[in-house]
């Protein structure tokens, strides 16, 4: 028998590749055609060469910016994931608890960005927050709009409390997915609550977890709202992420060839660690 | 100097452009230059490549690789292009000058990730 081939089909896509080509590529491709050139405005432009990638890749403040950025990500990262996984254990799995804590944990995945941001800088206020007037009430030194380690820990602490429960909702769909069986084998085999915890929970989670990773760790490298309202990537440069950095090139000292240069080394980092990602997920994938 | 700066931008500002014969008014905001154009029709035939591969020899040829990995041609292309991007960063960061000599690098790279990945 032979099948007729029709790929007609394949002209229904030609809207969303129009539109890709509007939102993605175009403004990429102007990007590239920056990074390589100097301007002063009036689109007249002059070459440069491959001078803003060297004078990028070796400037010291994408060096600082680029290693604050990795150190964010990876201090909510080892905080996120292993508070998700807890609270998502300890969640009733049945009867009316069950929607009262997925309301509640989806509540703060609701808020706006900004809203998020502007939300902690007024509870963290050193002289009129409830955090930051509650902390110097109980004798601590907290200022997180002048003291570097207040900054990045009221900037952590906010975005622990942001996302969180984007694990923890994954996690528990993850947990929820498991078979009693497997729990039943367990408790015949007397196995402890950490063995089922490390051999049946922790397995049937890997592709959810993975997930999890994946999305946090996209969201926080370009985390750019949340610290620009709280902190402005103060106090001086301590909380300047790699995006709040790059928007202060681009549009405080308009230097669009250098930040079209450091959003391509940017854009190649992110790409590099999706990939990554994209592998182990369908690494995981072909095992189950 | 600055009057000629001034003359160069701004003073242009109400006079006709003499135009080159590829300077549509479409893109010209795009600030095109030979050598990017290149790099992205470069980027263009890489793919058409790949469509007249696939439709000769269709599948993809899949295979598991030295890294253990699932890969297709499609795939091979991506890693070679991605990586081909970091050498010639890691070059410009490391070496700064002679970047032809990290494209020759980048063939060779690709050359073996076509083969072996």
């Amino acid at each position: 028998m032979n099948k007729t081939i029709n790929q007609k089909a394949w002209y229904f896509v030609i809207p969303v590749f129009i539109l890709v080509a509007f939102n993605a590529a175009i403004p990429l491709m102007t990007v590239v055609n920056y990074s390589f050139q100097e301007t002063f405005g009036n689109n007249v432009f002059a070459w440069e060469g491959t001078r803003w990638f060297k004078q990028i890749l070796l400037s010291e403040r994408f060096h600082a910016a680029l290693g604050r950025q990795i150190a964010f990500t990876f201090i909510i990262l080892l905080i996120q994931i292993p508070l998700g996984i807890a609270i998502a254990l300890t969640m009733p799995k049945k009867g009316w608890g069950v929607p009262v804590c997925l309301i509640l944990m989806s509540m703060p995945l609701l808020i706006p960005w900004n809203v998020v941001g502007a939300m902690w800088n007024i509870f963290a206020l050193p002289d009129i927050g409830f955090l930051g007037h509650s902390l110097n009430a109980l004798g601590f030194d907290y200022n997180f709009t002048q003291q570097p380690g207040d900054a990045w820990f009221t900037t952590i602490l906010m975005d622990v409390w942001h996302w969180t429960s984007l694990v923890v909702l994954l996690s528990y769909a993850g947990l929820n997915s498991i078979q009693p069986a497997y729990y039943q084998a367990a408790e015949i085999d007397g196995a402890s609550r950490w063995a089922t915890f490390r051999y049946i929970e922790l397995p049937k989670m890997k592709k959810v977890l993975t997930l999890a990773i994946l999305l946090r760790f996209m969201d926080s490298f370009m985390i750019y709202t949340e610290p620009f309202v709280l902190t402005g990537g103060g106090p001086g440069n301590t909380t300047a992420f790699l995006s709040i950095d790059l928007v202060k090139m681009a549009l405080g000292q308009f230097d669009l060839g250098p930040a079209a240069a450091m959003s391509l080394i940017y854009f190649f980092i992110v790409l590099l660690v999706c990939w990554v990602f994209y592998n182990l997920m369908m690494k995981n994938e072909a095992q189950s | 100097m600055f009057t000629k700066l001034y003359a160069a931008t701004w003073g242009d500002v109400g006079k006709a452009k003499e135009k080159g014969f590829f300077d549509f008014d479409l893109f010209s905001w795009m600030a095109w230059t030979w050598q990017t154009a290149s790099f992205f029709i470069f980027i263009a035939l890489c793919i058409t490549v790949m469509l007249i591969w696939e439709k000769k020899v269709p599948g993809g040829s899949p295979r598991k690789g030295i890294l253990g990995l699932d890969t297709t041609r499609g795939d091979r292309l991506f890693i070679s292009l991605l990586g081909s991007a970091f050498i010639h960063l890691g070059w410009l960061a490391l070496v700064g000058s002679l970047l032809w000599v990290g494209t020759i690098l980048c063939i060779g790279y690709a050359i073996i990730v076509f083969r072996y990945v």
